[in-house]
């Protein structure tokens, strides 16, 4: 192509990006007159930026979600972003603060109010889940795939979480215990994992299948099966975290898993399954909520 | 301190622009997933305006710094993350995004849906302005193939077909 035709080209893009100076701008705008296929190809590039803002200016348009608002001038990121998470927040990638601060939640622990327990744990799910950062989805991990995670380190739960969903969702024997025999499950899970309370998810029509212990990243860890009225299968999998807050690397993401990542009391829960956004959250939320609930009064543990 | 204040402060008035170059540059990959790679930005280049690494002169720079920081953890992350896959719900022009090369798709989506001159695109892009521009041009031969075509021929040779991001 000759030099002369290339800088035409250029040409025409500066005049639709606006670069050109009004002298220039003249120029091409004639040539444009003489050259209809030119003047095709420059509408065909504005027809691609008009759709182009169609297609995305909604999204600049939406109120930001929990975490982006005002994410630049609030004072606690720096706070938030020290030392493991012990109770109830759900981050991805990195630890986000949530509106309250931390020690407010460790007086909770203690037992105070149950209500706020449960209303502390709402804000934070809500908080970061809702800002998409709890929520990501993960790609199809097949069965095959193998994650070798260091011990104890803290990026391994979601993956993990994956691949142990993979291995039993559509196994004949799905659960080793099934949720007829609560009392068995609940000691058995509580005696190698530490947290025995399966939450019970009915309001989110999802049932409990049952469960099993199973390979954890570093410690044994659990994995409950619920069950949707379309068959859906939703996995929990929890796990003692001696280990806090290290920036996991960000999983695939691809539509049609959602996996919702938060710890409390020192477990690590990782929410796993092919159903919507929202029902998952809402999931997640009550899964949450009953877990921190279970630890305040003192449940679940040795 | 009032300057390094306003410039956080055009941040966060600039989210809204930095979510919706996120969601293209995604082209197709979850919202949440974009939202989270604004989140990081944000807190990289907050971190490096707190920590004085880094002085904008104006929210201008500020914003500029943001989208450069944003264009290149996408760059790492998708490339991670393998093809994006746009489902069937979303319109053409996506699934053509999704046909680009990433440094393409970046280049395009800074000048046609940001509005930046290609002086900024091309420090946002780490390139020379002519790199910026070739990326533009082939990214918009490129979606040609995807969207309408232009009545009457093509140019001769400026169009290659759609290429698949591997």
């Amino acid at each position: 192509m000759p030099p002369s035709a290339l800088i035409e080209e250029a040409d025409l893009h500066a005049l639709v990006d606006g670069e050109l100076d009004p002298e220039r701008r003249r120029t091409v705008e004639d040539h444009l007159l003489q050259h209809p296929e030119d003047a095709a190809l420059v509408e065909a590039w504005r027809r691609q930026n008009a759709a182009l803002r169609a297609a995305f200016e909604p999204v600049a348009q939406e109120a930001p979600p929990h975490s982006l608002r005002g994410a630049a001038s609030r004072r606690e990121a720096a706070a938030s972003q020290t030392g493991p998470i012990e109770t109830g927040a759900i981050h991805w990638g990195r630890p986000r603060g949530s509106t309250r601060p931390p020690r407010r939640l460790d007086e909770l622990r203690k037992g105070r109010r149950r209500q706020a327990i449960v209303t502390v744990a709402l804000a934070l799910l809500a908080g970061a889940a809702a800002a998409g950062l709890g929520a990501i989805a993960l790609g199809a991990l097949s069965p095959s795939e193998r994650r070798v995670d260091a011990p104890g380190a803290g990026q391994g739960y979601v993956a993990r979480a994956g691949v142990t969903y993979f291995t039993y969702v559509s196994d004949a024997r799905a659960v080793e215990v099934d949720a007829g025999r609560a009392d068995d499950l609940a000691s058995w899970l509580r005696d190698r994992t530490g947290f025995g309370r399966p939450p019970d998810l009915s309001g989110q029509g999802l049932r409990l299948l049952g469960g099993r212990v199973a390979p954890g990243v570093a410690a044994p860890a659990g994995f409950l099966l619920y069950e949707a009225a379309n068959g859906a299968r939703v996995g929990l999998y929890f796990e003692r975290a001696t280990v806090g807050g290290e920036a996991p690397r960000p999983p695939r993401a691809a539509p049609g898993l959602i996996a919702i990542e938060w710890r409390s009391a020192g477990t690590a829960f990782v929410l796993i399954g092919p159903i919507g956004a929202d029902q998952m959250q809402a999931a997640a939320e009550q899964a949450a909520t009953q877990a921190l609930a279970a630890e305040a009064a003192g449940d679940g543990r040795p | 301190m009032g300057r390094r204040d306003d410039s956080l402060e055009a941040l966060d008035a600039a989210t809204p622009a930095f979510r919706r170059y996120a969601r293209a540059l995604a082209a197709g990959a979850p919202a949440v997933f974009a939202d989270a790679l604004v989140l990081e930005a944000l807190e990289d280049v907050v971190r490096r305006i707190r920590a004085r690494e880094l002085r904008p002169a104006s929210g201008e720079d500020a914003r500029i710094a943001v989208y450069a920081a944003l264009t290149a953890s996408a760059n790492r992350k998708l490339r991670g993350h393998g093809e994006t896959a746009p489902s069937a719900r979303h319109p053409a022009i996506v699934h053509g995004l999704a046909s680009l090369a990433f440094d393409d798709r970046a280049a395009l989506l800074l000048v046609a849906l940001e509005g930046f001159g290609y002086d900024a695109a091309a420090q946002m892009l780490g390139a020379t302005r002519e790199t910026a521009l070739v990326r533009l041009m082939r990214a918009r031969a490129a979606l040609l193939g995807c969207d309408q075509r232009p009545s009457g021929a093509r140019r001769a040779g400026t169009h290659p077909h759609l290429r698949v991001v591997k």
